[in-house]
């Protein structure tokens, strides 16, 4: 009777010392493995974004298609291009593009519940058509009430709860999650690129988008590669990370 | 400069003395003055000349080492895997992974720095021993980039653990990568790939091929 008396003690004051810590050690799950121990197995998987990569076998094909995509082409024709064009004219063309798909944000922050944001975007997009001369201009920039807001529809859906999916990586054009590329069918419509009748000439407008915009970039991808030791996942990461920021926004 | 910081570490010191240490010497104030020096550094028409650049890169270096936690940071960024490290290869891997993370960073900052600004826009505690500082990067006075400094205070002084640009954790970054790369490989594996890394580093910078 006495053993067992003392046993139940034992548990008695034992208990609630394992509960403070488990409890304390929940507090905190970012840093529950590092709290006096460690070495303590803790999951903050939760902390740590990740998508599910069914498809890496393809994503890894298209991830490396797009890498030699960048240093055989677009990077050479953009250092040419660059290397011919004054800076304004860059600018001038990345402005141009920007404001051609207000719409697109225009109508993502209104789906979003953002109408001020909405309202943001319109007045940036009529400043800069008007002063700026169909967009090539950005006088919009110097007023601090005229902020951009980069939302597309693949926010929109996220905002909604539609989760990501699985990841994808396209060729050309890039990362991207299920949800963003059914998304990006809907973006389309907005886009008054899209209603040209020349298929050929959608393509090459766009093209020469990515080259100006890539004029901006060099040096950029080549960077974070660089600074990367599992270059897939460093940029399958990044993308996650940067999309999940922005949809927070 | 070094007495300015020594003044700094004896400030902290004696605020961890003192009563409440955690609201003492904040966060922000803790790595506003090491910011500002680094820019100030970048900035000093002494170092224009590109055979000052590993004297300006030394003392960018010193600036940085002390006010990051290398520890902290390479502990993250292996998570759980951290355990399955031993106490030999922890340090080796904290050596090698700060001089991957200088090797990549200092270069990007000195070849990049097209005098920036940064704002600082306060900090944010969350909870006694953790905080976050947020600035924003401004280039060529249009360009806004988001950046936050994850501190933590240990010792008394707050020091950087991660470093978060435009929602991108730089800790987090990595440790996926690591992740993956542990799933199949060993840590002492991890290890020298990550010293393979570095020594390929030090041969580009000094043969001058990356900018």
């Amino acid at each position: 009777m006495n053993s067992s008396l003392k046993r139940l003690l034992q548990i008695a004051v034992f208990l609630p010392m394992l509960w403070a810590g488990y409890l304390s050690a929940a507090e905190n799950p970012d840093d529950a493995y590092l709290k006096d121990n460690p070495y303590a197995e803790e999951e903050d998987a939760d902390k740590t974004p990740a998508i599910a990569d069914p498809l890496e076998p393809w994503n890894r094909a298209m991830f490396h298609f797009n890498d030699k995509l960048y240093f055989w082409v677009l990077k050479p024709a953009a250092q040419g291009y660059k290397a011919v064009t004054p800076d304004i004219v860059r600018v001038g063309v990345k402005n141009f593009f920007h404001n051609l798909t207000t719409p697109i944000r225009f109508v993502n922050c209104l789906l979003q519940g953002k109408p001020g944001a909405a309202g943001q975007e319109l007045g940036a997009f009529m400043v800069n058509t008007v002063v700026g001369v169909l967009g090539f201009g950005n006088p919009a920039a110097d007023d601090p009430r005229l902020k951009p807001h980069e939302e597309d529809f693949g926010q929109t859906l996220a905002v909604y709860g539609v989760g990501d999916g699985f990841y994808i990586v396209w060729p050309f054009f890039g990362p991207s999650t299920l949800r963003d590329s059914v998304a990006m069918g809907g973006d389309y419509f907005l886009t008054p690129l899209s209603y040209l009748n020349s298929t050929e000439a959608s393509i090459g407008i766009r093209a020469y988008d990515e080259i100006n915009s890539t004029t901006f970039r060099i040096g950029d991808y080549e960077s974070l590669k660089e600074a990367a030791v599992n270059p897939y996942e460093a940029f399958r990461n990044a993308y996650i990370q940067y999309r999940q920021g922005k949809i927070r926004e | 400069m070094k007495k300015f910081l020594v003044c700094i570490a004896a400030v902290f010191v004696f605020a961890a003395v003192s009563a409440h240490a955690a609201d003492s010497a904040g966060p922000m104030v803790s790595v506003q003055g090491p910011i500002q020096q680094g820019i100030d550094l970048l900035r000093d028409p002494q170092y224009k000349d590109p055979s000052k650049r590993e004297a300006q890169r030394d003392k960018i270096w010193e600036i940085i080492r002390q006010t990051f936690d290398f520890v902290e940071v390479s502990m993250r960024a292996l998570a759980q895997d951290w355990k399955n490290f031993t106490p030999q290869q922890r340090k080796e891997f904290t050596e090698v992974f700060t001089d991957l993370l200088k090797n990549t960073y200092i270069d990007k900052i000195q070849s990049e720095f097209q005098n920036e600004t940064i704002q600082f826009l306060g900090d944010e505690k969350v909870s006694d021993d953790k905080a976050v500082v947020k600035t924003k990067v401004i280039r060529n006075g249009k360009i806004e980039i988001p950046m936050d400094y994850s501190m933590r205070l240990k010792d008394g002084q707050w020091k950087v653990y991660d470093v978060i640009i435009e929602g991108v954790s730089l800790v987090k970054n990595y440790r996926t990568q690591f992740k993956e790369i542990l799933a199949k490989d060993t840590p002492a594996q991890l290890i020298t790939r990550l010293k393979d890394k570095v020594i390929q580093q030090e041969k580009d910078r000094t043969t001058g091929k990356k900018g």
